[in-house]
């Protein structure tokens, strides 16, 4: 037994600790979002203060960044975001289905050439993109899906980003293997264990898998460059990219203005499934 | 392994196994094997993209390490960041996560915040960012001017640039980060619980508990990181705007690669360079793959 | 949630987005009623080249498909669409590309469609030997543009520096350098930008000393001499605070925004005279032109007009005669003229000039004069590049002179260096 004396003297210190853990983690935030502070008040700023002023205050407010940006390319900014919003939905959707679906067979599954299959699927991790563009163009373009969304999304259907599927296996392997067997012992098939028994519990790691795909299919712009002709379908990954021109007259505020618009999805994305990130282990109720 | 008489083969372990693969079998036929193996046979090949291929053997890979300056300073570069970046990244990630691992409060806040930078990926806007922050009277040098030291112009100076980059891959620490949290979240209260019960302290639990049970997301993320970071290409290219510079410093390998192959019209060339580093990260993975059955720990 | 989305609902979204997708693919481009064009530049120039597709559709009932990228992204997309089989039917080419593509057979010779399709009977006659590779015609120019110094007009006048109308020479800016001093102008700007690393400036040195960059039959047309003293005559400048330094040069390599002119970095940049109007829309300064340094007072035949870019037609269009007829339009029609002003370089045709002269911008008219005056500065156009050249002039020259600048390396070593690689790669290609 511990005397109220010695007790709240812990608790004073453990209030210290943590104010002084507020402190560090406030510090390090600023420290850490300064740069996008500084592009938030560049999309406020009239366009010539941008690159010439250092405060993050700018000297008169003003919204032209927002409307220039949205309606300066012949199609509208909305337009581009429900682009990516599609693209990026489905994306998730796929990677998600396929990715867990190929996980489950390396992590709990025994079949002849796994290992070769696994270290096939990592070698696809390996290989620098720029050399596999041109053969998938070729092929996507004798389907006759140049021009269309399909080649951003279809090969997430067939579980294409390893990096997933790896993500996967390593959770899915953290599991407790006496639950699968139990299962099997009860006559489950392998397709109830994935069901049932992994999914569930796997909450945590497919929250992640979605915020990542959701996220980097936002961001990236290579597949889009190369498969989408027609400004109408671009995404705003895309849209952003021809605001800047090392030719010409760029159109930097558009550019800021943008940016920190096409930030507010997956970031809204983000919290939306960071909640499920943390709450899936509770709901599951994991017992060993 | 419980096989019952009257099941399907699909049902089996092993038919399943093949139909769970499916999807990605049919992914990795179609859209990975064919084009790995078209780069392996044009890494044979003088190939420019717009006329067809002739095969040339082995002169690429010749050339490479025998008459490249370039090549040789492109792997130089990389190595120097991934030897850097990848430790310091995974180093941060996880202390982050682990702090807001415990309970809190504003901890969602704190979360999402350190997970915005890596929010902005490899957008155009990076290149304006860090040019504001480490150019000769950016940021930086504006703060350690009021200690009276004259900071150089980082981004722009061929001693430095590289560092820039490594500085921005700590930054954008946000994914490995999520992964760790992710990992720690799977780690069952009750461990810790029965730890308490026993008086094991904070840091003890840590060492005894939380490292080994995350040895897999550990390892996961240590592959993936050095993978990523031996592929690094979009933060030079918006940086030094696609020419590698200053002075070659900020050519990474696969930027070189990039220019052999759509700047210089060298794909065969470019395909061998592919082919190296694919071996090189390889074998940096299958090292780490023999040696992860003495550290990382599954439950099996 | 994500777990509850079966498979048949996966396959109507799936089918959906196939659908709504392939509504506005263009499946039948190969058709002749249907152009596709593709550019890099920004938004001012898309804008302008959308009007003038829109004229030619309403006077050929051919749609014209217009898509515009940065040149950064341009030309991986361009590269890729070639190889894929799927490139656009008329491309536009940057001069130092353009040997590359039509050596590769990617875009098509065009002298079967002049006097058909293709109308230059009053075009510039140095502007069709500059879309020349070989003898054969691979490019239409879509405006002449000449070197120039791009100069603040506030900064000289503070200084009480007047240029001289024949231009200046390398010996003078270390008088401007004493003037700036003088002046009292702030340490941070210096006269002129580093151009040791470009090649414009350094085949203007050349060819005021005689010699060029590259023969006709594509061998370098200067020796390792040449070369050194031209690293040690910017290290010269360098030393004195004349030029800009090289932390500050390596910093102007991105967007125009940054270049050392409008950052307040150099009171000269030199570049091309067409950008003159870009530059006055970044800065509040007065700006003006004049031509690139000269060796001595009296030297001649430095600068020569040069094609800014060109429109090509892809080798595998299917619509090469209706293509044609495009660059025909997109070069002679007057009402497409005043619409594109001299967004892309000064035009070529006589008669477009002359219809364009009233609506012309004092920005506009004043690197309209520019070209048209350089008098005895003014020489031939050289012989097209070799192939070669594009890499040499990114990859080497560039890298030697940032090294040079550095101090990495000694200009008395960064000459024979520089045409020691310049020959390997005129060697391999």
């Amino acid at each position: 037994m511990t005397n109220n004396a010695t007790l709240s003297e812990a608790t004073t210190r453990s209030r210290l600790v943590g104010i002084l853990v507020h402190v560090l983690l406030i510090g390090a935030s600023i420290a850490m979002i300064y740069p996008l502070l500084w592009m938030l008040s560049a999309s406020f700023r009239p366009e010539n203060e941008i690159f010439s002023s250092a405060s993050l205050i700018p000297s008169s407010f003003s919204l032209r960044s927002y409307i220039e940006g949205w309606n300066g390319l012949p199609v509208s900014f909305g337009r581009f975001f429900s682009n990516s919003f599609l693209v990026a939905i489905l994306c998730v959707i796929g990677n998600v289905f396929s990715c867990s679906l190929a996980a489950f067979a390396f992590a709990r599954l025994d079949f002849r050439g796994r290992r070769v299959f696994f270290a096939l699927m990592l070698m696809t991790l390996m290989l620098p993109y720029h050399v596999t563009l041109i053969p998938q163009y070729v092929l996507f373009r004798g389907l006759g899906w140049v021009n269309t969304f399909l080649p951003l999304v279809v090969p997430k259907f067939l579980a294409v980003d390893a990096f997933f599927i790896f993500l996967m296996v390593q959770f899915f392997r953290g599991i407790p293997k006496e639950l699968d067997e139990a299962a099997m012992m009860d006559g489950c098939s392998p397709w109830r264990i994935y069901w049932k028994v992994i999914m569930p519990l796997s909450m945590p790691v497919l929250a992640t898998a979605s915020i990542f795909t959701f996220i980097w299919t936002w961001d990236d712009f290579l597949g889009p460059l190369i498969y989408l002709n027609d400004m109408e379908q671009y995404t705003a990954m895309l849209g952003l990219r021809t605001f800047v021109d090392s030719t010409g007259v760029s159109n930097f505020g558009g550019l800021f203005a943008m940016s920190v618009l096409s930030l507010v999805p997956v970031f809204g994305f983000f919290l939306v499934f960071q909640k499920l990130l943390i709450e899936g282990i509770a709901t599951t109720g994991m017992k060993r | 392994m419980v096989r019952g008489k009257a099941r399907p083969w699909y049902a089996s372990a092993e038919g399943a196994g093949y139909l769970f693969l499916l999807p990605w079998g049919i992914g990795f036929l179609c859209l990975s094997l064919g084009p790995i193996l078209w780069s392996l046979y044009l890494s044979f090949t003088d190939f420019d993209l717009l006329t067809a291929p002739d095969w040339v053997g082995t002169a690429n890979y010749v050339r490479m390490f025998t008459a490249d300056a370039k090549f040789m300073t492109s792997v130089r570069v990389t190595f120097v960041y991934v030897l850097f970046s990848v430790p310091l990244k995974l180093v941060f990630a996880l202390v982050v996560a682990i702090l807001l691992n415990r309970g809190i409060r504003g901890l969602p806040l704190y979360r999402a915040l350190f997970y915005l930078p890596s929010l902005l990926g490899a957008s155009v806007a990076i290149a304006i960012l860090w040019r504001q922050l480490f150019a000769g009277n950016g940021l930086v040098n504006q703060f350690l001017a009021q200690f009276g030291i004259e900071g150089p112009s980082w981004i722009s100076n061929p001693n430095y640039s590289l560092w820039t980059l490594i500085v921005l891959a700590v930054w954008q620490f946000g994914s490995p980060m999520i992964v760790f949290l992710a990992g720690l979240r799977q780690i069952p209260a009750d461990v810790y619980e029965a730890a308490q019960i026993d008086g094991a302290s904070r840091w003890r639990q840590f060492v005894r508990i939380t490292v080994p049970l995350l040895t897999p997301v550990i390892f996961f993320n240590a592959i993936i990181q050095t993978i990523d970071a031996f592929k690094t290409f979009t933060p030079a290219f918006i940086i030094s705007n696609g020419s590698g510079g200053p002075v070659n410093s900020l050519l990474f390998y696969t930027l070189y690669l990039y220019q052999e192959a759509f700047g210089y019209f060298r794909m065969g060339y470019a395909s061998a360079l592919a082919w190296v580093l694919l071996i090189i990260i390889a074998l940096f993975t299958a090292f780490a793959f023999l040696t992860s059955r003495y550290w990382v720990h599954y439950d099996e | 949630m994500i777990n509850h989305i079966g498979r048949r609902q996966f396959m109507q979204i799936a089918g959906l987005t196939a659908v709504t997708a392939g509504l506005s693919s263009n499946i039948a481009h190969a058709a002749a009623d249907r152009l596709r064009l593709i550019f890099w530049g920004g938004q001012a120039r898309a804008d302008k080249t959308g009007q003038a597709s829109a004229i030619f559709a309403d006077k050929t009932g051919i749609a014209v498909q217009n898509e515009f990228l940065s040149w950064n992204d341009y030309w991986t997309k361009l590269a890729t669409q070639i190889a894929g089989g799927n490139a656009p039917d008329v491309v536009q080419m940057d001069y130092r590309y353009i040997t590359e593509y039509a050596s590769r057979n990617a875009i098509a010779p065009l002298d079967e469609f002049v006097g058909q399709q293709l109308n230059l009977d009053d075009f510039d006659e140095d502007q069709i030997q500059g879309g020349s590779v070989d003898g054969k015609l691979y490019g239409i120019s879509l405006g002449a543009n000449s070197m120039a110094c791009v100069y603040n007009t506030v900064i000289l006048e503070k200084a009480g520096i007047e240029l001289p109308q024949g231009g200046f020479t390398y010996d003078q800016l270390y008088e401007y350098a004493d003037l700036f001093k003088q002046a009292g102008l702030p340490k941070g700007i210096s006269v002129i930008t580093d151009s040791s690393g470009n090649e414009q400036v350094l085949e203007s040195w050349l060819r005021q000393r005689k010699k060029a960059l590259y023969t006709a039959d594509g061998k370098l047309a200067f020796d390792a001499d040449d070369a050194t003293e031209w690293f040690i005559m910017w290290s010269k400048l360098r030393d004195a605070g004349v030029c800009v330094s090289a932390e500050d040069t390596a910093l102007g390599t991105g967007p125009m925004e940054s270049s050392m002119l409008v950052t307040g970095k150099a009171a000269i940049q030199t570049d091309n005279s067409n950008l003159l109007v870009a530059y006055q829309a970044l800065m509040q300064d007065p700006l003006a032109l004049a031509p690139f340094p000269l060796i001595a007072a009296d030297a001649t035949g430095g600068q020569y007009r040069k094609p800014s870019m060109f429109f090509s037609i892809a080798t595998s269009s299917r619509a090469k005669a209706e293509a044609a007829k495009f660059l025909s339009f997109f070069v002679n029609d007057l009402e497409a003229a005043k619409v594109l002003g001299t967004e892309r370089g000064i035009p070529c045709s006589e008669a477009v000039r002359e219809a364009l002269a009233p609506t012309l911008t004092p920005l506009e008219r004043a690197s309209l004069e520019y070209v048209s005056s350089l008098g005895d500065i003014l020489g031939p156009i050289p012989p097209s590049p070799p192939t070669a050249a594009g890499e040499i002039n990114q990859s080497v020259l560039a890298n030697i002179s940032q090294q040079v600048a550095f101090g990495m390396q000694k200009p008395d070593d960064a000459g024979p260096d520089l045409v020691q690689q310049a020959n390997e790669l005129l060697s391999r290609s």
